[in-house]
């Protein structure tokens, strides 16, 4: 037995050693990949405030890289993908990234999940010439300024979720297209990044569509009633609240909003596009409108396979984060394979890694996928509405341009 | 465990690798040193995240505005910082235990809610944007730092001023009719623990790319992170509140295989270690400070005070 | 009258009701149960657990939600305060001890989901999640400008009646002379013959499930249940409560939740709401630093 297994071991030394002779003939060799692994580290909010978001991307994530290794791999090298839990806190966000990056020697990051983490994050992996692709943030300042207020870009970050600086004026100019509302309130959440930042695109749009703002009322995340903030809204007989906050709130809001008799139109972002929120508001939420990079029912067949296969892994529906998690995978793995990797030198294969990511074309459940020149998502982007009973309704298809 | 191998067995890499990590409990250190002399002189007080917040926002807008170097950025957070311990510390120092520790924590909400995240200046919510961090290279700042700031706390808490500080703690009264100006001792401390959180705030902000007004930075989060690490280590040695910050700030990386539940153990870790260890990680006494009259204290003996 | 005068009066109830507990443990033991937060999110999720999950009715799901909350007190005092009194540790441990505790509650229902190990405590992690539409009778009648909602109106008499029988219970029988005794002075308590540990346990299980009941009041009334509610929503502005009213003053506990209901919603219509966020601290601050023993502590000897 013993003499067997060292047999064998010499014949895949040997069958090795071939393969890294001719890989490095210097042309394309997809051979070289055969056998290796392509090490991928995600850095996501499993636990703490962003664990609403975070499992979603994970279960996205683990489901692309189980269907890429089943199906032979990245030209036949296998992906390892790490989900490394950054507990929700920025500095502990940044010291996973260290660890990824220099020890792990991660080929590629992702994440972090949330906005304020990403900040930390994505310059660190910039000054250490590490690939990161962000999956859910999509806050101001990600791309491609990520060491704003320096106007630099940063060459090594890129994300796939959709920033809010789309997708708020996006949603904002449908509707006035569509009814011509003259007035609106703006409840934002003043003590998180995410909110405040959709806070601030707002109030920078509403008067390109002669929507007068009559007031913008600020409350923190860690308020046990939100019902005096709702009351002032409502109090003023705006035909638009504007709703920008993470988690529950925005149903919350939408609730009371609907008890104290305001029968006029919700407008959000990004919190508002998830199953849990629609369903959270039920009725009261019914039309309430975003704009989302993702939504179940949409018609690409790569959206289908992917719905199908997330069904059947996990027994639920996916989200959007479900579906940004996904791609991400996928992208990252379509740029490794036309990356021409050597598995030896690292800081190379990094910088095959990110030229390769900014050719990506390839269809995922987001759609037609490409990065811009500012390495942000050209994707479609759908104008959904809340259908009262925790999914979602589609009310305009805005196709990239 | 691949933590504490990987420590033992390659430090090198380990250094390298763990450069953020060492940083922050460097400067957690900081911030327990600057909860140690409250507590030394026997005042509750949970203002630290406040003047951490004063003196990073202070440091990151000078910088942002003036560019002026880094020395005098911390230094103008370091004052500011003192300035306000000084007017925070002549209301609320008559305050006892738990009062005390309410009141802080009214100053550093209102401070936070109140100030930092309505001030077009500070960001508001938006936070604040670094424009010359230093993540990675900062820890050595960090460590010289650390270094000099416990050796000045050693030195005061061996000095008159520790003498008096630990004659308050252990009975005020007493220590009022040996003669010792206790408003006056208390004071020192209160501003000196200021100053450290000041300090600690500023360096923290150097190495940061954001600046985050969120509660796990500068809200009751982080006045009772910082509590535990004083709690935890020990609050009679200078030393035991830094073994308190390694200890709290590892223990994600420590108990990396509990994963989601993280929480759950350590919880349990925190209940262990007061249970058995009510007087701290570190050292014997110091743990005496908000004892109502009527809980038997038998076991806790704190240094002496001469 | 305005709504927000409502919105004032109803939050105040749970402020109220919340910080009984609060105060009543501090009164008895000078301690601060920073458990107590956690307790509150418990007995909302395992009242919503049941009836969703396990498809028990809502009265009887309140019932059990109550009780688990007692028992917690229970274990608050074995677990976190009794083994430190043992140790004969200082007070401020026991902050340790229940943070400790609290740590490990939030984490057991953020981690509950399909599948877990908690999942038969709870499975919606820590998304947010309310009782469907219909568990209880919960109409709403639109009075001029006024709307009022059955489960939010429903919280101020319950609150009122709750803490009328504890002050009665405090004020005028046996058990509550003991815990007055040993609020007092527990060591003379114990000389004339009470158990001092039987009173101290017996103080944790009536806060807790006062606690508890608060918390399900604010689910079932907030339509807003998820690991974080305690945590985010009434820890700190608790302590703001009974500072308000005097620390371990029970009707001051009352007054005091009504009044930082009033300060807070006060300071939104009269300052806005970027000014309002600091104020209730502001006025905590302010409180402490002029008049210590809170509006109801005059005499800070006797506390309960």
């Amino acid at each position: 037995m013993k003499r067997l297994h060292l047999v064998s071991w010499l014949a895949a030394a040997l069958v090795v050693a071939a393969c890294g002779s001719t890989g490095g003939g210097g042309t394309s060799n997809t051979n070289s990949y055969s056998g290796k692994t392509i090490k991928l580290g995600a850095i996501l909010s499993i636990t703490g405030a962003g664990g609403v978001y975070g499992p979603q991307s994970r279960d996205g994530m683990n489901l692309a890289v189980k269907q890429i290794n089943n199906s032979g791999g990245v030209n036949g090298a296998q992906i390892a993908l790490t989900i490394n839990d950054d507990a929700s806190l920025q500095p502990q966000s940044a010291q996973v990234a260290q660890k990824l990056i220099q020890e792990e020697q991660d080929l590629a990051l992702l994440g972090p999940t949330l906005s304020n983490s990403a900040v930390a994050v994505h310059p660190l992996a910039e000054s250490l010439k590490t690939p990161i692709l962000a999956v859910s943030t999509t806050g101001i300042n990600i791309v491609p300024n990520c060491n704003a207020p320096s106007t630099v870009p940063c060459k090594y970050v890129f994300r796939d979720s959709l920033g809010e600086e789309t997708a708020i004026p996006d949603n904002i100019k449908s509707y006035a297209a569509d009814s011509h509302p003259s007035t609106g309130v703006l409840l934002v959440a003043q003590d998180d990044k995410f909110s405040s930042d959709g806070g601030t695109i707002v109030q920078k749009t509403v008067g390109q569509y002669n929507i007068n703002l009559l007031k913008t009322i600020k409350f923190n995340k860690a308020e046990a009633d939100l019902s005096p903030y709702v009351t002032q809204a409502v109090q003023l007989k705006p035909d638009v609240i504007f709703i920008t906050s993470l988690g529950n709130i925005p149903s919350k809001i939408m609730t009371e909003a609907r008890k104290q008799g305001w029968t006029g139109q919700f407008l959000g972002g990004n919190g508002f596009n998830t199953a849990t929120v629609s369903k959270a508001a039920g009725d009261a939420g019914k039309g309430a409108r975003s704009a989302s990079a993702w939504y179940l029912g949409n018609t690409f067949p790569s959206n289908q396979d992917f719905v199908t296969a997330y069904r059947a892994e996990y027994n639920k529906d996916p989200d959007q984060f479900a579906a940004q998690g996904y791609a991400a995978i996928k992208i990252l793995a379509d740029a490794a394979k036309r990356a021409n990797l050597t598995f030896t030198d690292l800081a190379g294969d990094r910088d095959k890694l990110r030229a390769a990511m900014e050719s990506v074309n390839i269809q995922t459940p987001l759609g037609p996928f490409q990065f811009t020149s500012t390495h942000d998502v050209k994707q479609t982007v759908w104008v959904i509405a809340m259908d009262g009973v925790g999914g979602f309704t589609l009310v305009h298809q805005i196709n990239a341009s | 465990m691949d933590f504490f191998v990987q420590l033992f067995t390659d430090p090198v890499a380990f250094w390298n690798s763990h450069t953020l990590l060492i940083a922050q409990i460097g400067i957690n250190s900081i911030i327990a040193s600057s909860m140690f002399i409250v507590l030394f002189s026997g005042q509750l007080s949970l203002a630290a995240p406040g003047f951490m917040a004063i003196g990073a926002y202070t440091a990151v807008l000078m910088d942002l505005y003036w560019h002026t170097p880094l020395a005098l950025n911390i230094a103008a957070g370091v004052v500011l910082a003192g300035a306000t311990g000084v007017l925070v510390g002549l209301p609320v120092l008559r305050l006892r235990g738990v009062f005390l520790a309410i009141a802080t924590i009214g100053f550093i909400e209102a401070l936070r809610l109140g100030v930092i995240l309505n001030l077009p200046i500070t960001g508001e919510g938006l936070g604040l944007k670094n424009v010359n961090p230093d993540p990675l290279g900062g820890i050595y700042l960090v460590l010289v730092s650390l270094a000099v700031v416990l050796f000045l706390v050693w030195r005061l808490t061996k000095g008159r001023l520790g003498a008096a500080w630990a004659a308050i703690r252990q009975d005020e009264l007493a220590a009022l009719s040996q003669g010792i100006n206790v408003a006056r001792y208390k004071m020192i401390a209160f501003v000196l623990s200021a100053v450290l959180a000041g300090f600690g705030g500023a360096l923290e902000s150097h190495l940061q790319t954001f600046i985050d007004p969120g509660d796990q930075q500068y809200g009751v989060t982080r006045a009772v992170q910082v509590l535990s690490f004083a709690v935890l280590g020990g609050s009679g040695q200078f030393l035991g509140p830094v073994v308190g910050a390694l200890v709290v700030t590892s223990l994600p990386w420590i108990f990396l295989q509990a994963q989601n539940y993280i929480n759950v153990v350590t919880g349990l870790f925190l209940i262990a270690v007061i249970v058995f260890r009510p007087q701290g990680i570190v050292g014997r006494g110091g743990l005496a400070i908000i004892r109502p009259w009527w809980w038997p204290h038998r076991n806790v003996r704190a240094p002496s005070p001469g | 009258m305005d709504q927000q005068i409502l919105n004032a009066i109803f939050i105040g109830s749970i402020y109220a009701l919340f910080a009984v507990g609060y105060t009543l443990v501090f009164g008895v033991l000078d301690i601060l149960n920073l458990a107590h937060s956690a307790v509150f999110m418990l007995g909302a999720a395992v009242t919503y657990s049941l009836v969703v999950n396990h498809g028990q009715a809502f009265w009887l799901a309140c019932i059990v939600g109550v009780v688990v909350s007692g028992v917690m007190g229970l274990v608050i005092e074995h677990v976190c305060l009794r083994p430190l009194r043992r140790r004969k540790a200082p007070p401020i441990a026991a902050l340790i001890s229940t943070i400790g505790l609290a740590l490990i509650i939030v984490a057991a229902i953020e981690q509950g989901q399909t599948g877990s190990f908690f999942a038969w405590l709870w499975v919606d992690g820590p998304n947010s999640v309310a009782f469907p539409a219909g568990t209880f009778p919960n109409p709403t009648w639109h009075v001029g400008d006024l709307t009022l909602e059955a489960a939010k109106v429903a919280i101020i008499p319950i609150s009122i009646v709750l803490m009328l029988v504890l002050g009665y219970v405090i004020r005028y029988t046996q058990v509550g002379r003991g815990l007055r005794a040993v609020a007092e002075n527990p060591r003379a308590a114990q000389l004339m013959g009470l158990d001092v540990d039987r009173m101290i346990s017996l103080t944790l299980v009536i806060s807790s499930a006062l606690g508890g009941l608060a918390g399900i009041l604010f689910g079932a009334a907030l339509g807003d249940i998820n690991p974080y509610i305690g945590r985010d929503n009434v820890e700190v502005r608790g302590l703001a409560v009974i500072v308000l009213g005097g620390m371990g003053s029970v009707p001051g506990a009352v007054v005091g939740g009504y009044l930082l209901g009033f300060i807070e919603v006060g300071a939104l219509v009269a300052l806005g709401s970027s000014a309002r966020g600091g104020v209730a601290f502001a006025a905590l601050f302010l409180m402490l630093v002029l008049r210590p023993q809170g509006l109801f502590g005059a005499q800070l000897r006797e506390r309960i």
